[in-house]
């Protein structure tokens, strides 16, 4: 008898359990799927915008840690009144102190790069970035304003043809230097490789050379 | 004497505003109070198809604020009875006709002789919407448990919240199939709350009674059998201030689930 009852429960629960899951499917997903748009409405992040979070905090993450980059997750989710961004980082393995050192110092040397290259040519950066999530922000609020905004659009335009020549000309110049960029990179990277033994035995004394040299050149490209 | 101006809004089309506002006011006159109903889907006007009213509306809204009759003129007292009235919208002309300014002004003057005036909201976010909102101190907000609905009305609600004027915001879901929440294939009232964040005044579920009353031009709270007609006049009784518990939709009601409930006595009984 107890040999049917089981054959029966089994029987009972495996057909139970395939119902529950199909239904639960359907109903699911919907509360899921709304959740995560509804974040996104109300907070204004655009998919973009998140998959733009999401990348830069790898790019930082990686620096300290070896990440499993296909499946970090990032989510918000709504306890209240307060929104909370989830990250769920699978981590391989923990960085050694050297290898966080020389992430940070690449990490510097960009940086810097990217700083003289900017700060040579300020103006023509600086108003383009502004200009670009004023714009963004503009078809947001849309509802709001519509006639205002078409305004200032219109306004930007104007300015924009007026200055047009004169940028074009420093963004060549600024798109060549970030060619440069990553040329630099590959040969310190080359020197590394060549002298290893160095690089143990006096820390960071290779970099220094290695800095003096990038200076020189963002500075003389400066000057032009 | 000053009344309640509450508008009745959803955002998103087709799930129940106009249905809600004609069974909400009937509801509420029918206990002896007196109601103005507004109609300002200028354009695209139904509440009163839904009331049975359509022959005999002589002046609108537009009217009234082109000053080609007073508003008294404009109200349309309803057929059984004379506690509710309507105030129709234009039908020949659109949104623009109309301000929120001149809207919060009619409201500011019915509100003073009666009980309650309730505003059916257009559906969108646009002009309508801000004329209809502009006059009201509270707010109902119809959804159904679907997601493009809780969508919108969540866009509602982050609106509604941005006008000083207005003090309480509630959520009436409607059109709650009770066995597809059971299988698990439509979102329950406990989701949706949780999701939209705002207290409930009404659950009303899926009724084919409603299709037969808008034909007979009649709201289901008339109808003193329907489900969906007890669930909206349980709305009117919280809107009045009384706790009243939400209807239980869990009901069983197949053969087999009577079978059983009578099995159950049975066994008891032994």
């Amino acid at each position: 008898m107890s040999l049917f009852s089981d054959l029966y429960n089994t029987l009972a629960k495996f057909f139970h359990n395939q119902e529950e899951e199909q239904a639960d499917a359907s109903k699911s997903v919907a509360t899921n799927r709304l959740k995560l748009v509804l974040m996104q409405d109300r907070t204004n992040l655009t998919p973009r915008i998140l998959e733009q979070m999401r990348s830069e905090l790898i790019e930082l993450l990686s620096r300290y840690v070896e990440l499993d980059k296909e499946l970090l997750d990032l989510n918000f989710e709504q306890e209240g009144n307060q929104v909370a961004l989830m990250l769920s980082i699978p981590v391989i393995r923990a960085k050694d102190e050297e290898e966080i050192d020389a992430a940070l110092k690449e990490r510097d040397e960009m940086l810097k790069l990217v700083e003289d290259a900017k700060s040579s040519k300020e103006c023509s950066e600086d108003e383009k970035v502004p200009d670009v999530l004023e714009d963004s922000e503009n078809s947001e609020t849309n509802e709001v304003s519509e006639e205002t905004s078409s305004d200032e659009k219109e306004e930007n335009a104007d300015s924009r043809t007026e200055e047009e020549k004169v940028e074009a000309d420093k963004t060549d110049a600024i798109a060549n230097e970030l060619q440069d960029i990553p040329k630099i990179i590959k040969k310190k990277e080359k020197k590394e490789v060549s002298a290893p033994e160095e690089m143990t035995n006096s820390g960071s004394n290779p970099f220094k050379s290695d800095n003096a040299e990038i200076e020189s050149m963002a500075e003389s490209s400066s000057e032009n | 004497m000053t009344g309640r101006v509450i508008v009745i809004t959803s955002g998103k089309g087709g799930v129940g505003k106009t249905t809600t506002s004609a069974n909400i006011g009937t509801a509420l006159a029918k206990s002896g109070h007196k109601v103005v109903l507004i109609d300002t889907d200028l354009g695209l006007r139904n509440l009163d198809l839904l009331l049975g009213l359509e022959n005999r509306i002589v002046y609108t809204i537009v009217d009234v604020i082109e000053e080609r009759c007073k508003l008294k003129q404009a109200l349309v007292k309803d057929k059984k009875n004379p506690n509710l009235q309507l105030l129709a919208a234009a039908q020949t002309r659109d949104k623009t006709a109309v301000n929120a300014e001149q809207l919060k002004e009619i409201c500011d003057i019915l509100k003073e002789e009666n009980d309650f005036v309730l505003v059916d909201c257009p559906a969108g976010i646009e002009q309508g919407f801000q004329n209809a909102v502009a006059g009201a101190s509270e707010a109902i907000v119809v959804t159904t448990p679907e997601m493009s609905a809780i969508r919108d009305a969540d866009r509602i609600i982050g609106l509604l919240n941005t006008k000083e004027e207005i003090t309480s915001v509630k959520l009436l879901l409607n059109r709650v199939r009770p066995n597809l929440i059971k299988s698990n294939e439509m979102m329950s009232v406990d989701d949706v709350v949780g999701i939209l964040e705002i207290p409930l005044v009404g659950i009303i579920p899926e009724d084919t009674g409603i299709i037969t009353s808008t034909n007979k031009g009649e709201p289901i709270v008339n109808d003193e059998n329907a489900l969906a007609g007890k669930a909206y006049r349980n709305v009117a009784e919280r809107i009045l201030g009384e706790e009243v518990p939400f209807l239980d939709l869990d009901e069983p009601r197949g053969l087999m689930a009577k079978i059983k409930s009578v099995i159950s006595k049975l066994k008891v009984k032994v």
